[in-house]
């Protein structure tokens, strides 16, 4: 018996930091997804709206919940699970309440869409409000991590589909809710006894940490598929200097 | 963390009704043809286009709402300092200044919202982006709330600095121009919506914040069925119109003009002024001859017959003649059960039916059977004012009856003959003579001494008024 219990252990171990790593990989795409979802969504209503953005927008959002889906049933389950060690547990509670986050941010967009989408009509492109933004490009792209979008420009908005965009949002809107729910109700996470990462993320504002995360961020970029025609060279170096 | 959901519907106050009216005022700038004139922001070496001028917001308002430039001036204000329009020379400073000053609207992402107030995870997220992008960037009040923030969110610092992380770079895939709007945008946004310390709170809702606790009604039957009989009683109620209101109160002021000391002066002289107390000696309670404005006052309304001793005197002596004088006597008995003392209300009720209602009383009054059933009832427990509707019903009929007849009788016209006009006191010849100064006397003692001395001419220090 111990013999099999130990295979099992061991079993779950490795398989658990696998889910843990798989778990981490889910959440940082989200986490990505959200952030592009909430710059699209600044622009809607604006004079940078149009179909391609609303297109955009409408795919960040299901590549969103898609990854939401996954996450939340790789989470739920692996939380339910009791015989999951300590250390593993901790830090899937981190990932939950990160994803949880998340959701909250991509709950609030989408209501925002939604509502904006009623004051400002794409139909009437004459109320577009005027804030002195110039044309989108690639963030789209960036959150579905495609090199490049081939977006057919349409220039008529064809019949019903805003409506049939609203209906849709509304859909999605309630599903983010049902699962906000089902995870408070399935799994109980104490926020309280969940502590972030070590002093790399702790202390907000020494000078070394900002530093160290501009430097990664400056790496990012050069090694990020350079899908960025609109953006210039200079800016490279500008960031390099920092 | 609180989820808020369209589904739940009503957990979130309502959007205040002046943002929507505000959007709807932003919505209407953007037209193409009556819009807004829009300018170009020049910045060293990049152009940013859709930048407008004050003046030119404050032209535009005017236009559009046919107001004057002063309530231009306070529209303009609103939208600014609620977000709708933020400024780009000092966006610290949310005022509108009607010159060259530039400013640009706000994103319809960015407009202020009671349904989706910004949350401390939006505000910190913002806070380490701004720490990112720059070191030093923070000003003292925003240190002291990121540290604050990093206490009371402690458990989902990760995800703050990734996702600020993340936000950063999604940001750099754009044009420098297009970047720095964005930046303002976000600035403009959290300084109406986390003002800096000092700064008032727009969205601070003061004492008409809603409390929760009433909002949360259960709309079921009951409810509607209240609801309903409130509205049914609200229709039921007189209404006058405010134009007949007014008219009324026109009618009331131009007739009483005459008689207004502060309106048409007093003759001979206001007591105030001229240290004469002759104007009070004169209009005291009982004179032996009353003046002519007060004669003619009785002829304005049947109260104010009544409220004036003097006329109610002469109106019971025509009654008299008429043999009806009973219902003066009868309302006089009433309304000194009303005013009088508690303890004497039974007696007093007593005697009332005794002299009044019992039948073959001395002084019977004609009230209608239907009037008289109910006092009868009401006197066996005798109350204050359980003589109301027969009074009331007595009121009636002598206003309609004997009151008209009494101004066009003779009686009435004599007096209003004998009535004197007093004449004003002569100025003194030198104008500015010093008065001997003393203590007024006081009214209420005037009155008293002419009720003593009944008859006689009250005293007086001026010369020249007649009797």
């Amino acid at each position: 018996m111990p013999l099999v219990n130990n295979k099992v252990g061991d079993d779950c171990t490795a398989s658990g930091d696998k889910a843990l790593a798989d778990g981490k990989a889910l959440v940082d795409s989200l986490i990505k997804v959200v952030a592009c979802y909430r710059h699209l969504a600044s622009c809607v209503g604006g004079c940078t709206d149009s179909l391609q953005l609303r297109n955009e927008l409408r795919q960040t959002r299901e590549k969103a919940q898609n990854l939401a889906g996954d996450i939340c049933h790789h989470l739920t389950s692996h939380l339910r699970d009791k015989s999951l060690p300590d250390g593993q547990r901790k830090e899937m509670e981190l990932l939950w309440v990160a994803f949880s986050s998340c959701l909250e941010l991509l709950h609030v967009d989408m209501c925002k869409v939604l509502n904006i989408s009623g004051i400002v009509s794409l139909a009437d492109s004459a109320s577009l409000v005027h804030t002195g933004l110039e044309g989108c490009s690639d963030v789209a792209a960036r959150a579905l991590s495609l090199p490049d979008l081939n977006q057919a420009q349409t220039d008529s908005l064809p019949a019903g589909l805003e409506s049939q965009e609203r209906s849709t949002m509304e859909l999605e809107i309630s599903q983010i809710d049902r699962m906000i729910d089902d995870m408070e109700m399935k799994v109980n996470v104490l926020r309280w006894m969940v502590e972030p990462h070590g002093p790399q993320y702790a202390d907000p504002l020494s000078s070394t940490d900002s530093a160290s995360m501009a430097l990664q961020s400056i790496d990012e970029e050069q090694q990020a598929p350079t899908s960025q025609p609109l953006c210039q060279r200079s800016h490279i170096f500008v960031l390099l200097l920092l | 963390m609180t989820i808020n959901t369209l589904a739940k519907g009503g957990l979130q106050p309502e959007q205040m009704s002046c943002f929507r009216k505000m959007e709807k005022v932003l919505v209407a700038m953007q037209d193409p043809d009556m819009g807004m004139k829009m300018r170009n922001q020049r910045l060293l070496i990049t152009v940013i286009p859709h930048a407008m001028t004050g003046h030119d917001i404050i032209t535009w308002l005017i236009q559009k709402y046919h107001i004057c430039e002063e309530e231009a001036l306070h529209l303009g204000e609103m939208l600014v300092k609620y977000g709708y329009i933020y400024p780009l020379k000092e966006p610290r400073c949310l005022v509108l200044r009607p010159d060259e000053s530039p400013y640009r609207f706000q994103t319809p992402y960015f407009w202020t919202s009671t349904r989706w107030p910004a949350s401390e995870l939006d505000y910190a997220i913002y806070l380490a982006k701004k720490n990112i992008r720059k070191q030093g960037e923070l000003m003292e009040y925003e240190k002291e709330r990121y540290s604050l923030l990093h206490k009371r969110i402690n458990h989902t610092w990760d995800f703050v600095v990734m996702q600020a992380r993340e936000q950063l770079r999604a940001s750099k895939q754009r044009r420098k121009a297009d970047r720095i709007v964005l930046e303002c945008q976000e600035q403009a946004y959290w300084l109406i919506n986390r003002p800096p310390p000092g700064v008032q709170n727009m969205l601070d809702w003061g004492l008409e914040r809603p409390n929760n606790f009433s909002t949360r009604v259960p709309l079921n039957s009951d409810y509607y069925k209240s609801e309903i009989e409130t509205s049914r009683r609200a229709l039921g109620r007189n209404r006058v119109k405010s134009s007949v209101c007014l008219e009324g109160f026109v009618k009331y002021s131009e007739q009483y003009q005459n008689h207004d000391p502060i309106m048409q002066g007093c003759l001979p002289s206001n007591p105030w002024i001229s240290d004469d107390i002759a104007y009070w000696m004169m209009n005291s309670e009982i004179v032996p001859v009353p003046t002519r404005l007060r004669v003619e006052r009785w002829s304005f309304s049947f109260m104010e017959l009544l409220s004036d001793a003097m006329g109610r005197r002469e109106f019971m002596t025509y009654l008299e003649k008429e043999f009806s004088a009973e219902n003066l006597h009868f309302w006089q008995a009433c309304e000194e059960i009303r005013h009088g003392e508690s303890s004497k209300i039974i007696e007093k009720v007593e005697d009332v039916y005794k002299n009044f209602l019992a039948p073959g009383a001395a002084r019977w009054v004609n009230i209608d059977s239907k009037t008289m059933d109910k006092t009868l009832e009401g006197i066996k427990r005798p109350h204050r004012f359980v003589m109301d509707d027969a009074q009331m019903h007595i009121y009636f009929l002598m206003k309609k009856d004997s009151y008209p007849r009494y101004l066009k009788s003779d009686l009435y016209k004599n007096m209003l003959a004998k009535a004197v006009v007093p004449q004003e006191t002569k100025k003194s010849v030198f104008p500015f003579m010093r008065r001997q100064r003393h203590s007024s006397p006081s009214p209420a003692q005037a009155g008293a001494q002419a009720a003593e001395e009944d008859g006689r001419a009250g005293t007086n220090s001026a010369a020249g008024s007649h009797f």
